[in-house]
């Protein structure tokens, strides 16, 4: 259900209801949604409305999740609108070179059937690009990465695997991603980093946030193994 | 100190709270107890402080050997709970001795019994709960299921043991066809009037692939938009309409992000009673204004 909009520096936010305790905000724009997404998840980050209890970015929307610290969705809404008037903050995101063992990839075969390029060339492009984490989720710590080349796409297996060991890179349909902890999967795995990003003992447990930009760094079997 | 020893651990116990909240930007769903009025109820009954952990029972409860005097209470599904082969009384305060060992059986209605026990577990609590969090492998009792062997040890907090017993109105009662509200979700829209129609106007029967993710649902596959959804929050109670036609509700060890339609969404008032059905169980909605 569409509540109503509201304008933040030049953008308008669609409102819905998600739940009791949660609004769903679309913004209206052509171009850079993620990082119009972003620069405003890091503004309700830093702002910490109260009551406030978890914002979820993803490709197209942002999640607030409230608790009885507010008493409705209208007051969240006015709040948010308070904040629009309020000076921007600058979004800190951070920049980070992730160490890939290409060789320790499953699905070489499709890639390279798939796309007409020599593993190699894979490589190559995969590790050229600087990524933006779009968003965290659906499982603990799965990245979804934005900016993959689009002649290395390649749609994800019919068969999803039981069990990816956890750090492996993978390409589903036009994404990569990282799975940070062992899970099932449908992603066509090309690599995996000894980089841990996920930690549950840790507060946040996650290393990475919505934003932040990675690139990847080929490595060799030996190196990944000795890291 | 109160130390449990589990002989059998049914089919599905694990150790629940509230839950953890506030993760699920990482991708952490809230886990916890699938019935929050029977998990309250059960601390209340032994003097527990509400959101103390507890364990969850699913379908079928197991057995258990106390090695120390304490107090428990049993609440949620019937599930014959026996104290060294005597039947006993759920939904009220009682005393256990040293060895005596308490046994669950198949829930004959409702899906999941809880256990408090008096006191604190003496586990540590991982992002703020003690709730397991299975497909994570983190969180209650090493992240898993209770299995035989296991030894669970609870702090005792010396506490006045008054005998408290639920008046017979409050117990909840466990139908196997029940109605829960529902309002529109992000994606209502997307479906033409006879699909509304269809949708509000199904039994949907519980499928045996439920479980503490999200309630599967079996029914005349309702034929679903094409259109391509952009991968968005989901919260629990949402019911996603997948592009086989059968709806999943999600639960509290739901996704945090789903890439299917919304339809719409159970009141978090209404869920504790879905966390009470089990396989084979009916189910229809009713839409709120």
């Amino acid at each position: 259900m569409e509540l109503k909009s509201f304008q933040h520096s030049g953008v308008s936010w669609q409102v819905s209801i998600l739940g009791e305790k949660a609004l769903l905000l679309k913004p209206d724009v052509e171009s850079d949604k993620l990082h119009v997404i972003h620069k405003f998840s890091h503004l309700l980050d830093e702002y910490l409305i109260f009551g406030v209890v978890d914002i979820v970015p993803a490709y197209d929307s942002i999640a607030i999740i409230f608790d009885e610290g507010l008493r409705n969705h209208i007051e969240l809404i006015d709040r948010l609108i308070e904040l629009s008037t309020s000076e921007n903050v600058i979004a800190s995101s951070l920049n980070r070179e992730v160490p890939v063992c290409y060789h320790l990839g499953l699905d070489w075969r499709e890639l390279e059937n798939h796309t007409n390029l020599a593993k190699s060339e894979i490589i190559e492009i995969h590790s050229s690009k600087i990524y933006t984490v779009a968003m965290i989720g659906f499982i603990p710590g799965f990245i979804f990465l934005d900016g993959l080349d689009p002649s290395i796409s390649c749609p994800r297996k019919s068969r999803p695997r039981t069990n990816i060991p956890e750090g492996s890179v993978g390409i589903g349909g036009n994404q990569t991603g990282v799975y940070s902890l062992e899970s099932p999967g449908g992603w066509n795995i090309i690599g995996r980093t000894p980089f841990s990003f996920f930690d549950i003992e840790k507060s946040p447990p996650s290393k990475l946030k919505a934003g932040d930009k990675i690139k990847f760094v080929q490595i060799s079997e030996y190196e990944f193994w000795d890291f | 100190m109160t130390s449990i020893e589990v002989l059998d651990g049914g089919l599905f116990t694990t150790i629940q709270d509230f839950g953890r909240v506030g993760y699920r930007k990482y991708g952490i769903p809230v886990s916890g107890v699938m019935d929050i009025k029977s998990y309250e109820l059960s601390n209340w009954l032994v003097g527990n402080p509400n959101g103390t952990p507890v364990l969850e029972f699913t379908l079928k409860g197991g057995r258990y050997l106390f090695h120390d005097n304490t107090v428990i209470a049993i609440t949620g599904a019937l599930m014959n709970p026996k104290i060294n082969g005597s039947e006993i009384e759920m939904n009220c305060s009682l005393e256990i001795k040293e060895g005596d060992e308490l046994e669950l059986g198949y829930a004959k209605r409702g899906c999941r019994a809880y256990l408090a026990i008096q006191g604190d577990p003496k586990i540590s609590k991982v992002m703020d709960s003690y709730s397991t969090y299975i497909t994570g492998k983190f969180g209650g009792f090493e992240g898993r299921t209770l299995k035989k062997g296991d030894i669970l040890e609870w702090k005792y907090l010396s506490q006045e043991t008054e005998q408290r017993k639920t008046p017979k109105e409050k117990i909840p009662y466990f139908s196997s066809k029940i109605i829960v509200r529902v309002i529109k979700g992000i994606e209502w829209d997307w479906f033409n009037q006879s699909l509304k129609d269809q949708f509000l106007n199904s039994k949907y029967i519980i499928g045996s692939s439920s479980n503490r993710m999200g309630i599967r649902l079996d029914v005349n596959p309702l034929i679903v938009s094409k259109k391509e959804m952009i991968s968005s929050a989901v919260i629990p109670g949402i019911i996603q309409l997948p592009p086989n036609g059968k709806p999943i509700i999600l639960m509290q060890d739901g996704q945090t992000i789903g890439g299917y339609p919304r339809v719409a969404k159970v009141l978090d008032e209404d869920l504790w009673r879905l966390g009470q059905l089990k396989p084979g169980d009916q189910l229809s909605f009713i839409l709120l204004p």
